[in-house]
């Protein structure tokens, strides 16, 4: 708690407002991008409607006027600008609503925000998830074959590594694909969800029936507060175990976390959450079958666990090519700056004080080494938008990447406008947090 | 080299280690032996580059990868009475004094009353019995542990400062932690416990304590360097090397900050080992002097002594290459010739391209390490008188 409030009172939080502030500017600098981009495309919105016998260019002109296009530059860029910050991201011209009550505005379409709503969450957790493993992955195995010099491991992890660095990615893809999901079939090809899944799901509230994709969204965004939940609860079990003599704040921060984590997820797949309105629950008393054991659910609860498997399961492949292709960018970056700080003299006094040659490796030597690799991280943030494209595309994961590729394919310009943007604002809030992490773990940031 | 009123509590014997560069092998440490006794200074002085700090950092075995140690023995003394150190010494290389008799072997058995030592005697091993509470100082080989075995002499029995003891606080971590770490690692107090520890070796060496929870960035060179020296008193070791442990800063601070070591190390009645290029910062502080040339002693001994009537011509020379005024700096260079490369050092004496007493055996053969002068020991095939 000290240690909190000594962060914000210190340079942190001058920091973050700092970085607030810069992030905002490159927002706007960012949208008017994607308006100039827009505008610069030969011919206008229009046109989509030109092929289309049924309309006159009487009603052209109307939705001409509909759509403000009939105003001049400065004044569609003004309500560009006021649009996206009162909230108005406009109407998709492909979707058509789903909702028993359509929205007032949009009335036989969806909105864009509704559409970036549903999308948003799944590839923050696709993303999340893969940057977090992969991450991890690289900077334990880079911190490995520094330490232990010529081992087997490093001619092995270093060769695969780098052949999985190059290869040509949608390529080794498909390969995923055809091995894993045709060939040995243990994975979906691809999507979201198994519909079969989902039939005894129903809606409660505002979500209908029949769109079982939308009614997957919440039980979706409902594991993911679940998931924020039970970060908070680790992050909170690591600063308690920081108050703990030296040589117990290992076990208390591992021991902790297990039987917290266990509990949790005890209650989080074993239990029938009641639902309440605007909550997905299950019509009838229903049995899941797992592997070996089974699972049974009342009627009106949610049954989290075998709906959360169903995400999981479609999860694995996108993660596992996302993951083999880029940990070994952080492994070898690992490797070498942990080689460079395993030179630096407190290194050598962390050894001669008597400290345990795990605590030498990972508290001093790797701590620091860790610090280049998440300025990287950093910056690979940045790239990670068009390969998001791809991967989604690749295994028809429902998130932005693919939204933005088809509303730009189709010219559903609203859409494609939300998401451009919104992507943006991601990658930008991604940039935040790494940027936040970093001073975090480098005490000489915070001071400039 | 013990006399009746002094003991030991770390013996260096043939020490002798080697680099491996892609240039050849510089050997840098060349058949060391030398003690140090209870509440001791000892200085180490010698030219840049003779070896001084490979001496140190083969004594505490943190030799980098490219480092070969090729033979001696450490050997570091503790009461018998300490559990910890006789079991460490089980099945090791040992050396017991015992009424003024040296007893050297392997430790073969410990039990309640009795240590059952197996030493050679005329190419002959044979078992001697010593009652176990008539042992008061047991020396075990350091070179004969484990890396494990090791780890709680290294800084309670043994710590240092090192040469650059500005960069030997990591600077992600708040330096009162880092004390801290030290203290929980091999001593059994508590957070806030080892937070008041903390807090009076930061007023031992003039530190304010609010300062513990500062980061390193945010000390000055000479704070840094105290929080250093705190760091090497954190678990009352009983020696402590200090490599030049105050060459980066000023003459003014450096003077200061060696005359309050030197007040706290006689307090604490702890051994020391100091090493320095500098002969007016060991002649300030030592009670016993070791000159080092080229990677070996070549001359060892009290300190008034060897500065008043040097043996070794080596010790001369460097001490009319210093003014004695202290502090002043003056670069060895009034010494003629270069120090020797130590991947082809000279044959027989190190020092005989640049002696001016060299005679034709000095080139041939390498001198003996004696006794010249009471308890004063050099290697010159033409000692001064
Ligand atoms: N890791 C290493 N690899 C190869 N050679 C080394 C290494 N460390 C030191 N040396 C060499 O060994 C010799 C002795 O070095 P050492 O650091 O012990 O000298 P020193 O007396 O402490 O000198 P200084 O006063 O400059 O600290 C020098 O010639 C040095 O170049
Ligand atoms: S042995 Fe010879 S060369 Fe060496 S110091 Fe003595 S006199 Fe000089
Ligand atoms: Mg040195």
């Amino acid at each position: 708690m000290a240690r909190i409030w000594q962060v914000l009172t210190s340079g942190m939080s001058k920091y973050i407002i700092v970085r607030l502030l810069q992030i905002v500017l490159v927002l706007y600098l960012y949208m008017t991008l994607v308006f100039i981009i827009l505008e610069a495309q030969p011919g206008d919105i229009t046109d989509i409607y030109v092929g289309n016998p049924k309309i006159t260019p009487e009603a052209r002109e109307a939705i001409i006027k509909q759509l403000g296009l009939d105003k001049p530059l400065h004044e569609r860029y003004l309500n560009y600008l006021k649009n996206f910050v009162t909230g108005h991201l406009g109407c998709s011209f492909k979707w058509g609503n789903i909702r028993e009550v359509p929205d007032p505005v949009c009335r036989e379409q969806r909105p864009t925000w509704d559409l970036i709503k549903e999308r948003l969450p799944r590839t923050v957790l696709l993303f999340l998830t893969y940057t977090i493993i992969s991450f991890y992955i690289g900077f334990f195995l880079g911190k490995l074959i520094a330490w232990r010099r010529g081992a087997i491991i490093e001619y092995f992890s270093t060769v695969v590594g780098v052949v999985l660095f190059t290869v040509f990615t949608p390529w080794f893809a498909l390969l995923l694909v055809w091995i894993f999901a045709v060939n040995l079939g243990i994975v979906p090809i691809g999507g979201f969800i198994n519909p079969d899944n989902w039939r005894v799901v129903e809606r409660v509230g505002t979500v209908s029936r029949d769109m079982g994709v939308s009614l997957s969204n919440v039980v979706f965004n409902y594991i993911l507060m679940w998931l924020g939940g039970l970060t908070l609860v680790w992050g909170v079990i690591y600063l308690v175990s920081q108050r703990f003599p030296y040589a117990w704040q290992r076990r208390v921060a591992r021991w902790g976390s297990v039987c917290i984590g266990l509990l949790a997820m005890g209650a989080f797949f074993g239990g029938a959450w009641p639902g309440s309105a605007d909550q997905a629950v299950i019509a009838s008393e229903t049995r899941f079958n797992f592997f070996l054991w089974q699972l049974e659910f009342p009627a009106g609860t949610i049954p989290l666990f075998p709906l959360a498997l169903d995400f999981v399961q479609h999860m694995i492949l996108p993660i596992l090519t996302l993951t083999l292709i880029s940990f070994a960018g952080t492994m070898l970056l690992m490797r070498n700056t942990m080689l460079e700080t395993m030179r630096e003299d407190y290194v050598m006094a962390a050894k001669a004080k008597g400290l345990p040659d795990q605590v030498v490796r990972d508290k001093h030597a790797a701590r620091n080494a860790l610090l280049p690799v998440v300025t990287s991280l950093i910056f690979a943030i940045a790239f990670s938008v068009d390969g998001g494209v791809f991967t989604e595309t690749i295994f028809s994961w429902p998130g932005m990447g693919k939204l933005l590729l088809e509303s730009a394919i189709e010219q559903d310009y609203p859409v494609a406008i939300g998401t451009l943007v919104f992507t943006g604002i991601f990658a930008l809030v991604a940039h935040l947090i790494a940027d936040i992490l970093y001073a975090f773990l480098d005490p000489r940031i915070r001071y400039d | 080299m013990t006399t009746s009123t002094s003991y030991p509590v770390l013996q260096v014997e043939h020490l002798t280690m080697h680099y491996t560069t892609r240039k050849g092998v510089v050997k840098a440490v060349e058949d060391v032996s030398f003690s140090l006794n209870k509440g001791e200074a000892l200085g180490l002085v010698g030219e840049s580059g003779c070896g001084k700090t490979s001496v140190a950092l083969t004594i505490l075995r943190l030799l980098p990868e490219n480092a070969q140690f090729l033979g001696g023995h450490v050997y570091f003394f503790r009461d018998g009475s300490d559990e910890a150190h006789v079991r460490r010494a089980l099945g090791k290389p040992v050396k017991i004094l015992l009424n003024g008799r040296e007893h050297q072997g392997r430790l073969l058995e410990v039990n309640r009353a009795q240590l059952v030592l197996e030493t050679q005697l005329n190419g002959r091993s044979q078992q001697i019995k010593l009652g176990r509470s008539d042992i008061t100082h047991l020396g075990v080989d350091l070179t004969a542990l484990s890396d494990e075995e090791m780890r709680p002499i290294r800084w309670k029995g043994i710590s240092m400062i090192f040469q650059a003891a500005m960069n030997s606080l990591n600077p992600v971590y708040k330096v009162g932690d880092q004390l801290i770490e030290a203290i929980q690692t091999h001593m059994p107090l508590s957070l806030p416990e080892a937070r008041e520890r903390v807090a009076q070796l930061f007023q031992l060496v003039g530190l304010d304590r609010q300062l513990m929870d500062r980061y390193p960035h945010e000390y000055s060179g000479g704070m840094k360097q105290r929080a250093v020296i705190a760091m090497a008193l954190a678990c009352d070791p009983d020696i402590i090397i200090a490599d030049e442990p105050t060459t980066a800063l000023d003459v003014i601070v450096q003077d200061k900050i060696l005359r309050e070591m030197r007040q706290i190390q006689k307090k604490l009645n702890m051994s020391m080992i100091y090493i320095s290029h500098d002969i007016a910062v060991i002649a300030e502080v030592a009670d016993r002097v070791g000159v080092m040339y080229a990677g070996s002693l070549v001359e060892f001994g009290p300190s008034e002594p060897i500065f008043k009537s040097p043996i070794h011509p080596y010790t001369k020379a460097l001490m009319s290459a210093f003014p004695s005024i202290k502090g002043e700096k003056v670069k060895l260079t009034a010494l003629p010739g270069e120090p020797p490369d130590l991947i082809k050092p000279p044959s027989g004496c190190r020092f005989h391209p640049r002696c001016p007493y060299a005679t034709e055996i000095c080139e041939r053969e390498v001198p003996q390490f004696i006794e010249h002068k009471p308890n004063q020991y050099a290697a010159c095939w033409n000692p001064l008188t």
